[in-house]
């Protein structure tokens, strides 16, 4: 069960979603700059839900492997962001943003790389938006990339697991006339989440004010 | 960079998006906060068209907005103006009449060179029709528990609805793979969803599935019906799954009911006819039991006096006497033995013989038997006794009787083997249990006692009959046909069970199981005393309705040198008891007798003198001093008919039994 002092009522999971959606359109607004291409990117919907849930979940949707950019955060909520794909859309991915002109072989050499360059845009944005709208500042770490089913990264079954939940978003990426989806999760600890939800009550209150 | 300031080119965009149902378009300058808004657009929201298209204050956005949906609406445009792109929202606006509508509200924000958002345009379709078919599809599938699918033959993935996640135990999403939908029915079942390009076209939708739930393991039953639609490059399908676990719950249940059901009638009916045929067994029984019993009763008294009165003849011969004479007489006493011994197995048979059991020690008397088994099977047949002689345990049954039995059966045995062969009586403890406890043996503790022959056995049929009395495969005058009838009276009288197995030509082995007795008591030595004589001081007084029985007896009494007093029947017996002329020692009297039996009669002597010793005399006891077949405690009989031997022995045992008077 999740406890209640961090379930997110409907207004502040629109608030998360509106604020993200602002990230990944800047992160997407970026992107176009790097690679001077059309490239839109949406956050259609947020849930919460335990690692061992999303973990769950993440297998009943994908089949393929996963492939993940990992960056930590810390300031007054602190966590670890990821930026998910399935193995294929991966590929899909590298080649979108490098032009299709590569390789196979090319796409397969430089993905790491790529794929890493390409999270960082998207997760900093993401991040720092977050920071931005909910007037904090937030530090990030350097991104990583790794392969692996969702128990592994959702680091189901290590020590700490159940206490921790996942703020699980979808991403929509079109760039190239390729439809890529994707995942954002957020890993964050009870108290981090609290700390986040007074943030966004406090955005409610900014943005909504009489209509609240 | 998109650049949409020619007007030109954003008017036929709102004739092309009107033509397309759309309900109005609004252009936000959000530099400006000066929203500008098309006619139906400002129909909607119950603006001037003119000033709309001239701009409003950008605030105006949420005038329409139902108030619940507003703070939500807020949210979602603070988005746009803090950056976000897209905007696709549904919200509900309240017309100028007071209809609410639904709408769909889908736009996107402009930047500039900054990436600073400048402009946010949309359009407002009118969806209520759609999102009121969509709650009627929602409330259907949550209330219905059906959930939907979509699949276009060749696609990874399926288009479900909630429900349809729900169903299976899968968190709920809008499309799935194939293979994560396949993964939850069990192995062996088809694919709830065909496989992508199989080939093949299914015929139907209509199916049943077992699925483990993913969530919580769950077997359910899903069932699935819906469309193919077939299209130019293959088909898609339409369907839906719904739970029909407890139908088929139910189905099996009642299967089940009704295939138990069949099989409960039958065993309450075979077990009806069974405990139609063991009463119908047992009231033939008791019928010729009830028979034999009263025939024996009278030829006992017959017999009594033949034999007491053949014995005296032969008594009074003297060696001089004429020897064809006297092989006459005992040819008469033979026969008259015969006669009292068939009587015997009568009463055996009808369970009407007073057995005098006590603790017996089985191997003890198979030793005893030894001689006489040897000596009566004899000839080409071996007798091999086997018992465990240290450990036997002993059993409660009369000795005489017992012995009786064994004899009975070993004769059968001999009979069996014409040609010569081993008989083998055997005796070991045996324990039935509970759960291994055959139809005829319950279970308890038991020592078994087996006779085994490996004569020319029985057929099914004969062995159904054996117990039958005067049933006999022996040629006629061999046999009287009684002799496993009295073996299985005996046992029945002695609390224990019988089996017999047999098939022609493999010999027949009889068991018998006889309770344990777990008294500590060791079997007293029970030698028969011979000839004891009495004195003319112990007085006996002898009460026998049947003048030629009490003569006899009388007779016997007076040769030994008692004291005898007679009387004909309970109350002359009482008046000469009562005329204190003598003391009587013992009281002999018969037990059945008519106005007073021999039982009231003791009862009442005893009344008056506490310490009589009273000896009954019985062919036929009935339950006057009988009861389950046994004697009551501390009460004597001895049967008729009597010998000499036995009636001086007896007398005599009691006599020496009673307290010594000093």
């Amino acid at each position: 069960m999740i406890p209640a002092t961090v379930t997110l009522g409907d207004l502040e999971r629109d608030a998360l979603t509106e604020i993200l959606n602002i990230g990944v359109s800047r992160a997407a607004a970026n992107l176009r700059k790097m690679i001077d291409e059309q490239v839109t990117l949406s956050v259609p919907s947020i849930e919460v839900l335990s690692r061992r849930r999303a973990a769950r979940m993440i297998s009943e949707r994908e089949i393929a492997d996963l492939i993940a950019v990992r960056q930590d955060f810390d300031g007054p909520f602190s966590g670890r962001a990821l930026l998910i794909f399935p193995e294929t859309n991966s590929l899909d991915l590298v080649r979108a943003v490098t032009g299709g002109e590569l390789s196979n072989d090319q796409v397969v050499e430089i993905e790491r790389e790529a794929l890493g360059e390409t999270g960082n845009v998207i997760l900093n944005s993401c991040l720092a938006t977050m920071a931005n709208m909910l007037k904090r500042s937030l530090t990030m770490t350097i991104p990583e990339v790794l392969r692996g089913n969702g128990d592994m990264l959702f680091e189901v079954g290590e020590e700490g697991a159940a206490e921790g939940l996942v703020l699980f978003l979808y991403i929509d990426f079109a760039v190239r006339k390729r439809d890529i989806r994707g995942y954002i999760a957020m890993i964050m600890g009870i108290p981090s989440l609290e700390v986040l939800k007074e943030l966004l009550d406090e955005f409610i209150e900014r943005v909504v004010g009489q209509d609240a | 960079m998109p650049e949409i300031d020619d007007n030109a080119e954003a008017e036929r965009t709102r004739s092309a998006l009107g033509a397309a149902g759309a309900s109005g378009t609004w252009d936000w300058h959000i530099d400006s906060g000066i929203l500008h808004a098309d006619a139906q657009f400002a129909e909607l929201y119950d603006l001037d068209p003119q000033q709309a298209q001239a701009g409003v204050p950008a605030e105006t956005f949420f005038s329409a907005i139902h108030p619940d949906d507003r703070a939500r609406m807020r949210i979602a445009v603070a988005g746009i103006l803090g950056g976000a792109e897209l905007f696709s929202k549904e919200f509900r606006i309240v017309t100028p009449d007071g209809a609410t509508l639904w709408v769909h509200g889908r736009g996107r924000s402009f930047l500039d060179a900054n990436d600073e958002p400048i402009r946010f345009t949309g359009l407002l379709v009118d969806v209520t029709e759609r999102k009121r078919t969509e709650e009627r599809l929602r409330i259907a599938q949550s209330a219905g528990g059906v959930g939907t699918f979509e699949y276009t033959d060749g696609f990874a993935t399926v288009a479900v609805s909630d429900e349809f996640c729900r169903l299976l135990g899968l968190h709920p999403a809008t499309s799935l793979p194939v293979r994560t939908i396949n993964n939850v029915v069990q192995p062996g079942d088809a694919p709830l969803i065909p496989q992508p390009r199989s080939g093949i076209i299914p015929d139907t939708l209509d199916g049943v599935f077992r699925v483990s739930r993913s969530n919580d393991g769950a077997e359910r039953w899903i069932a699935r019906r819906g469309e193919i639609i077939r299209e130019r490059s293959g088909y898609r399908l339409i369907g839906v799954i719904y739970d029909v676990t407890q139908t088929k719950e139910q189905e099996a249940r009642l299967l089940e009911l009704n295939e138990t059901l069949e099989m409960r009638v039958e065993q309450e009916l075979t077990e009806r006819r069974r405990t139609e045929e063991a009463l119908r067994q047992a009231q033939k029984m008791e019928a010729v039991g009830q028979l034999t019993g009263g025939i024996a009763h009278d030829f006992n008294n017959l017999l009594t006096i033949i034999i007491g009165n053949v014995d005296a003849v032969l008594r009074r011969f003297d060696v001089s006497s004429d020897p064809r004479a006297r092989r006459s007489l005992e040819n008469a006493l033979q026969g008259a033995n015969r006669a009292a011994s068939l009587t015997q197995r009568l009463l055996a048979f009808s369970r009407r013989q007073p057995l005098d059991p006590r603790p017996t020690d089985v191997a003890r008397l198979l030793a005893g038997m030894s001689d006489l088994l040897t000596r009566s099977i004899g000839g080409a047949i071996a007798v091999q006794i086997d018992a465990e002689a240290p450990g036997l345990w002993r059993v409660e049954a009369d000795p005489h009787q017992l012995e009786n039995v064994i004899l009975n059966l070993a004769v059968n045995g001999r009979d069996a083997m014409p040609d010569g062969g081993t008989l083998t009586i055997a005796a070991h403890n045996h324990v039935v249990r509970d759960e291994d406890a055959p139809a005829s043996v319950p279970a308890g503790y038991y020592v078994c006692i087996s006779v085994t022959d490996a004569g020319v056995g029985m057929s099914a049929e004969t062995l159904a009959r054996v117990f039958d009395p005067f049933f006999t495969t022996k040629e006629v005058g061999k046999g009287t046909g009684l002799g496993l009838s009295m073996v299985y009276g005996f046992v029945k009288q002695s609390g224990g069970h019988i089996t017999i197995e047999s098939a022609e030509g493999s010999g027949t082995v009889v068991r018998l199981f006889l309770p344990r007795n777990l008294d500590n008591e060791h079997a007293p030595a029970a030698p028969m005393v011979v000839a004891a004589q009495g004195s003319p001081s112990e007085t006996i007084l002898v009460v026998e309705d049947d003048d030629d029985v009490r003569a006899y007896t009388v007779g016997i009494l007076r040769e030994l040198g008692y004291r005898v007093a007679e009387a004909h029947d309970g109350a002359t017996a009482v008046r000469l008891f009562d005329r204190d002329e003598f003391s009587v020692d013992l009281l002999l009297t018969d037990v059945v007798m008519p106005a007073m039996s021999g039982r009231e009669l003791a009862d009442i002597l005893w009344d008056r003198q506490p310490e009589l010793s009273v000896l009954f005399v019985s062919g036929y006891p009935r339950d006057a001093i009988v009861s389950d077949g046994r004697l009551d405690p501390a009460v004597d009989l001895i049967p008729k008919p009597f010998t000499y031997l036995g009636l001086a022995g007896k007398v005599r045992e009691l006599l020496d039994r009673r307290p010594s008077r000093t």
